[in-house]
C-alpha cells in the first residue's frame, strides 16, 4: 500500500543498485525466498535450516533435521510447507506451522537438487548425483515407505536416429545423468538438464522424455524458469548463460514432436571468460542475474536486448546462490567465505518535503504570485463552515483494492501466516555475532540481552525487575 | 429519524454537526492558554479529570443556547443538502440509526481504564488501567480470565497480535511487555529501549514487528521475535500519541501532540507523508481505515478527522463532531452495519469515546450519528468493535468495561433491553417501525430544547 507514496522515480527503477544489508545465522550455504516475498529460507552448513524474515531481518524459525550441508531449498505455493536436500542425502519437507518434519526420504545418492511439485507438496523431483532423477511422492505416510519412481535422462531420439544408433551412441545415452530438475508452474512437466547438455522435457504423469535438445557439450549445472514458466535460464559449465523461451507445455495443441527451442540470449564474459555459479530470473523475468566463480561480482543482464546492465560489488567476497525477491527489486546472495547473505536493494532517500506539508521540492527558484484572495481576512466561522460543507464526498473506508503484484493468489490473501516464536535469536547459542541495527554486527559480548535476567534471577513470569531502577523517574501519579 | 415529540434532551441529533462546527475555534481559543500537549497527555489515566467540567459545561451549554437561537434554518438546508448528495442506492436502505445495547458490564480495574481491546479472534477482550494491571475476559460471558501483573506503573496501550497469541502492552514504566494470553503469563524479555512512558503500540499484520510511540517523541519499530529495535525513528517533536500499522503492513502512521500525522514507511523507515489541520491541534489518536486508504485522527479540538493520506498533500476529507474531546487521548476505531457481507450494502461508521460519558457512532460518509451509547458514569477513553460480530466493548474512567451488542429493532425488544435503552430508544424505535426508508424526506425535527 505504501507504492502510491513512494516517489515515482523509485519505483521506476526495477534493478537493485546498493547493499541493504546482511542477514547473518551460521554458515549459509544455499537460499530461497517464498513465493509471497516475506521469508527467506537459508541452509547452513550445519545442516540447520534458518527462515529469515525480511521485514525484521531476523530469524523467524530454524529447522533441525539434516547432519550435513544443505544442498538445496524449495517452498510450497502456499509458502506452508518448505522442502531442504541435504548432503547427506535426505529430503525433509517441513511444516512451518509448528516446524515439524512431515516426511524424511533418504534417497540413494546425493542429491543435487530436489524441487517440490508446484501443485501438491507431498511430491517432488530431485537430480541425483550419477544416478537417475526421481519423482517422490510421500502421500503414502502409513507405512512411511514413499513411492519413488526413477526418471529417464536419456534424451528421447526419433526413430530414424534410434534405427541408425550406434552401439557407442547408447552406451554414452546410457550413461547419461541428469544434473538438474525443475517442474513448470503447472507441475505437468518437469525440465531437467543432463550432464552432456541436453535439455528434456519430462512428462510427470508418463515418466518418459517428451522432447530433447542439446544446448551444449557440456554439464547443465542449473534451470531456473520464470513464474510463468515461460522462460528459462540455463547455467552450464561452458561459461555461457542461456536464456530461452518455452512454449505453453499445458497446451493440448502443441505438438511436442515438432517443437524447436532456439535460445534467445547467451550471456557470457568474453574477457575475463567468467563461470557462472548460480543464476536466476528477476520477478518479471526481465533481467538475469548471475553470481561470478572466483570473483565478487553478481552480472545483471537485461533480456530486452541481451546487454548487460549493472553489476552489483561491493562485497568482499565470492558469492555462490543469488536469488531476485519475488516481486521486489531486491537480490540476496550468499557469500562463499563468510556464509552471509548479502542483501541488494534500491537506494531511497528522504524526501524532506513529505515532513514538511507546507513546502515543495522545485528544481529552482520560481518568482511567487500571490492569489487575489490569499490574504483576505474572512471570518473564522465562515471558512469552518465552507470547509465542513464540502466535506460531502462519498468515502469507502472498507472495499479493500485487490493488489496488482500478487496476481497469482488471490486477492487479500496474505498466504500462510507463520506463527511468531519469542526469544528464537536468544535460543541460539551457535552465533556469535548479534545484529544491532539494520545490517550491523557486532560480537556476542557474554551477558548480552540478559541485562534484564539481573534483577529478578528466578525469571518469574511478571519480571518486574527491568524497571526498578528507573523507579526514581517515575511519573508522579495523582490520585 | 427523530420524531418531532421526542422528549429526550440526550438524543443524538441529526444536526449535531451543524451547530457544532464552530465549537473548535471556540473552544481552542478559550483553552489555548493551557492546552500544552504535555498536560493532555499527563490526563489520560484520568489524573485530574474533573478539573474544569463546572465552566466548561457551562461555557458550553450558553453556547448552545446561542446557536440554536440563531442557526435553525442554514443547518437544515445544509444537512438536507447533504443528504440528497449521497447516493440513494436500492433496497435495503441504509440505516439511518443503530440500536446497540449494553449486554455485559464488567467491574474489577481498581483505577480508571486506559484501553480496551477485542482478540482478533474474537474470544477475548483485554482491558488495561491505570491499576498497573491488564486483565482479559472472555468475551461472550465476561468472566474474568486472567488478571496480568507486571507493569511497575499504569498501562496505557494495549495490542494484540494477529494471532491472538500475544497481547503487548505499553506501560509509563517505559517498558513494553508480551503477554501469552494462553497462560496468562508475561513474556521474561520486556522490550526496553524508549527513554519515557510508552504511550502507543500496533503489531503489524504478521505479527513480526510491533510498532511503539512513546513520550520521549520517537517511533520505535520492533522486531518481536528478538525482542530488538529494527527501526528508531525520531519522529516529532512532542509525545507521540497515536501510531498504527496498514493492513498489509507496508505503512505505519503516527501522531503526536506536536499536531502532525506522519505516514511512514516500513521497510525503511522514512517519512512519505505528513497530515496537518491548519489549527494544529493536538492529535491524540490514529487509525487506519479497514482498506488501509485513509487515517483517522483524533484531535483534542473535539472532532474526529478522516484524511485521505493519498490525494495530493493529504486532504482531510471528513470531520466528524458533537464529542466532548479536550483533555483525554481518546480512541476510537471503524466498523460495519448494514449487510453482513463486505460489498454495496455494508456501510462503515466511527466509534469513539467521548468525555461525556458515552460512545459516539457516526456514518462515515453522511457524518450523521447513528447512535449514543450512554450507560458510563465518566468519559469513556477507549472504544473497540468486534472483529466479526456486532459488538462494541468501550471504557474509561469510570472504571468499568461495557459491551454492546446490536439488535436489531423490532415491537417489544426495547423495553426488555432495561434503563440504558429505555433512555435513548423511543425515538428509534418508532422510526425502525415506519420504515427507514421514508424517513429521508423528513425535515429535519426541531430541536428538543427550542
Amino acid at each position: 500500500m505504501n507504492l502510491s507514496l513512494v516517489d515515482p522515480f523509485v519505483l521506476a527503477q526495477d534493478c537493485p543498485e546498493v547493499i541493504a544489508g546482511r542477514l547473518r545465522s551460521g554458515h549459509s550455504t544455499s537460499i530461497r525466498f517464498s513465493h509471497r516475498g516475506h521469508l527467506l529460507a537459508s541452509g547452513r552448513h550445519d545442516g540447520i535450516v534458518v527462515i529469515f524474515d525480511i521485514e525484521t531481518n531476523g530469524v523467524a524459525r530454524k529447522l533441525r533435521g539434516h547432519t550435513r550441508q544443505v544442498q538445496s531449498l524449495s517452498w510450497s505455493t502456499n509458502d506452508r510447507y518448505l522442502l531442504s536436500a541435504g548432503q547427506d542425502w535426505k529430503v525433509v519437507l517441513w511444516d512451518l506451522q509448528d516446524g515439524s518434519r512431515v516426511q524424511t526420504v533418504r534417497l540413494q545418492a546425493a542429491i543435487f537438487i530436489a524441487e517440490l511439485h508446484p501443485k501438491d507438496h507431498m511430491v517432488f523431483v530431485a537430480a541425483l548425483f550419477e544416478d537417475q532423477p526421481v519423482l517422490v511422492d510421500m502421500k503414502d505416510a502409513k507405512n512411511h515407505k514413499p513411492d519413488i519412481k526413477q526418471l529417464p535422462s536419456a534424451p528421447r531420439r526419433s526413430q530414424m536416429e534410434r534405427e541408425n544408433a550406434t552401439e557407442k551412441q547408447n552406451a554414452q545415452d546410457a550413461k547419461q545423468t541428469t544434473t538438474v530438475t525443475v517442474f513448470t508452474p503447472s507441475g505437468e512437466h518437469i525440465i531437467a538438464g543432463t550432464n552432456k547438455g541436453w535439455l528434456n522435457i519430462i512428462s510427470t504423469k508418463k515418466h518418459e522424455v517428451l522432447y530433447s535438445t542439446r544446448l551444449t557439450n557440456n554439464i547443465i549445472v542449473f534451470i531456473r524458469l520464470t513464474p510463468s514458466g515461460r522462460d528459462a535460464v540455463i547455467n552450464s559449465s561452458d561459461r555461457i548463460v542461456r536464456t530461452l523461451h518455452l512454449p505453453d507445455l499445458t497446451n493440448p495443441k502443441l505438438d511436442i514432436d515438432t517443437l524447436q527451442l532456439e535460445v534467445e540470449h547467451r550471456f557470457q564474459d568474453l574477457v575475463q571468460k567468467l563461470s557462472w555459479n548460480h543464476v536466476s530470473f528477476s520477478s518479471t523475468g526481465e533481467y538475469v542475474t548471475a553470481s561470478t566463480w572466483m570473483n565478487h561480482h553478481i552480472y545483471v543482464w537485461e533480456r530486452g536486448q541481451g546487454s548487460l546492465v549493472k553489476i552489483l560489488e561491493g562485497t568482499k567476497e565470492e558469492l555462490s546462490a543469488v536469488e531476485w525477491h519475488p516481486f521486489r527489486p531486491f537480490i540476496a546472495a550468499v557469500g562463499v567465505d563468510t556464509g552471509r547473505i548479502w542483501l541488494w536493494s534500491i537506494n531511497q532517500t528522504q524526501r524532506w518535503s513529505a515532513l514538511a506539508p507546507d513546502f515543495v521540492e522545485v528544481e529552482e527558484n520560481h518568482e511567487y504570485i500571490e492569489h487575489e484572495d490569499e490574504f483576505d481576512i474572512q471570518p473564522l466561522q465562515e471558512i469552518h463552515k465552507r470547509r465542513l460543507d464540502q466535506e460531502d464526498e462519498e468515502v469507502d473506508v472498507l472495499t479493500i483494492d485487490p493488489i496488482k503484484i500478487t496476481t497469482e493468489f488471490e486477492a487479500g490473501d496474505l498466504g500462510f501466516r507463520m506463527p511468531v516464536l519469542l526469544d528464537i535469536e536468544a535460543s541460539d547459542s551457535e552465533d556469535e555475532v548479534v545484529h544491532i541495527g539494520a545490517g550491523q554486527y557486532r560480537r556476542k559480548s557474554p551477558g548480552t540481552g540478559r541485562e534484564w535476567m539481573n534483577d529478578d534471577e528466578g525469571g518469574d513470569a511478571a519480571g518486574n525487575g527491568t524497571t526498578a531502577v528507573q523507579n526514581g523517574t517515575k511519573r508522579r501519579r495523582a490520585g | 429519524m427523530e420524531e418531532p415529540r421526542n422528549p429526550s434532551p440526550k438524543r443524538p441529533r441529526e444536526d449535531e454537526d451543524d451547530y457544532v462546527d464552530a465549537i473548535p475555534r471556540k473552544r481552542s481559543a478559550s483553552h489555548s492558554p493551557n492546552a500544552s500537549p504535555n498536560y493532555h497527555l499527563a490526563e489520560r489515566p484520568a489524573r485530574r479529570y474533573s478539573r474544569r467540567s463546572e465552566d466548561d459545561s457551562d461555557t458550553e451549554r450558553r453556547y448552545y443556547r446561542e446557536r440554536r437561537t440563531r442557526s435553525r434554518s442554514p443547518s437544515h438546508t445544509r444537512s438536507s443538502h447533504s443528504r440528497s448528495s449521497s447516493p440513494r442506492t436500492a433496497a435495503p436502505p441504509k440505516p439511518t440509526a443503530l440500536h446497540y445495547t449494553p449486554t455485559l458490564i464488567l467491574h474489577g480495574h481498581k483505577k480508571p481504564i486506559s484501553c480496551v481491546k477485542f482478540s482478533p479472534c474474537g474470544l477475548w477482550i483485554a482491558s488495561s488501567s491505570s491499576d498497573c494491571t491488564i486483565k482479559l475476559w472472555s468475551a461472550l460471558t465476561g468472566t474474568l480470565e486472567h488478571t496480568l501483573e507486571g507493569h511497575l506503573a499504569g498501562i496505557s496501550i494495549l495490542a494484540w497480535s494477529p494471532d491472538s497469541r500475544l497481547l503487548a502492552s505499553g506501560s509509563d514504566d517505559k517498558s513494553i511487555r508480551l503477554w501469552h494470553t494462553s497462560t496468562g503469563l508475561a513474556h521474561p524479555t520486556p522490550l526496553l529501549g524508549h527513554h519515557n512512558y510508552i504511550y502507543a503500540l500496533a503489531f503489524s499484520p504478521q505479527g513480526n514487528m510491533l510498532v511503539s510511540g512513546s513520550y520521549d517523541e520517537a517511533v520505535f519499530l520492533w522486531d518481536v521475535r528478538a525482542a530488538r529495535v529494527i527501526h528508531k525513528i525520531p519522529a516529532h517533536s512532542d509525545p507521540v500519541s497515536g501510531v498504527d500499522f496498514v493492513r498489509d503492513g507496508t505503512l505505519i502512521t503516527s501522531c503526536s501532540h506536536d499536531g502532525l500525522i506522519r505516514v511512514w514507511d516500513t521497510a525503511t523507515g522514512q517519512c512519505l507523508r505528513t497530515l496537518v489541520h491548519e489549527d494544529n491541534a493536538p492529535v491524540s489518536s490514529v487509525v487506519f481505515s479497514p482498506n488501509g486508504k485513509y487515517v483517522l485522527a483524533w484531535t483534542l479540538d473535539s472532532c474526529v478527522r478522516l484524511w485521505d493520506y493519498v490525494e495530493g498533500k493529504g486532504k482531510c476529507v471528513k470531520t466528524y463532531q458533537g464529542h466532548v474531546n479536550r483533555k483525554f487521548s481518546l480512541s476510537g476505531t471503524f466498523g460495519t452495519y448494514g449487510a453482513d457481507a463486505p460489498g454495496k450494502h455494508q456501510f462503515a461508521f466511527i466509534a469513539s469515546g467521548s468525555e461525556d460519558c458515552a460512545v459516539w457512532l457516526w456514518d462515515v460518509s453522511s457524518k450523521n450519528v447513528l447512535q449514543r451509547l450512554e450507560g458510563h458514569a465518566g468519559a469513556v477513553l477507549s472504544v473497540h468493535t468486534h472483529p466479526t460480530e456486532k459488538a462494541i466493548v468501550s471504557a474509561g474512567v469510570d472504571r468499568t468495561v461495557r459491551v454492546w451488542r446490536f439488535k436489531e429493532p423490532g415491537p417489544g425488544t426495547q423495553r426488555q433491553d432495561g434503563v440504558v435503552e429505555a433512555a435513548l430508544g423511543q425515538g428509534v424505535n418508532g422510526d425502525g417501525m415506519n420504515g427507514v426508508g421514508g424517513e429521508q424526506e423528513h425535515e429535519l425535527p426541531p430541536y428538543p430544547f427550542a
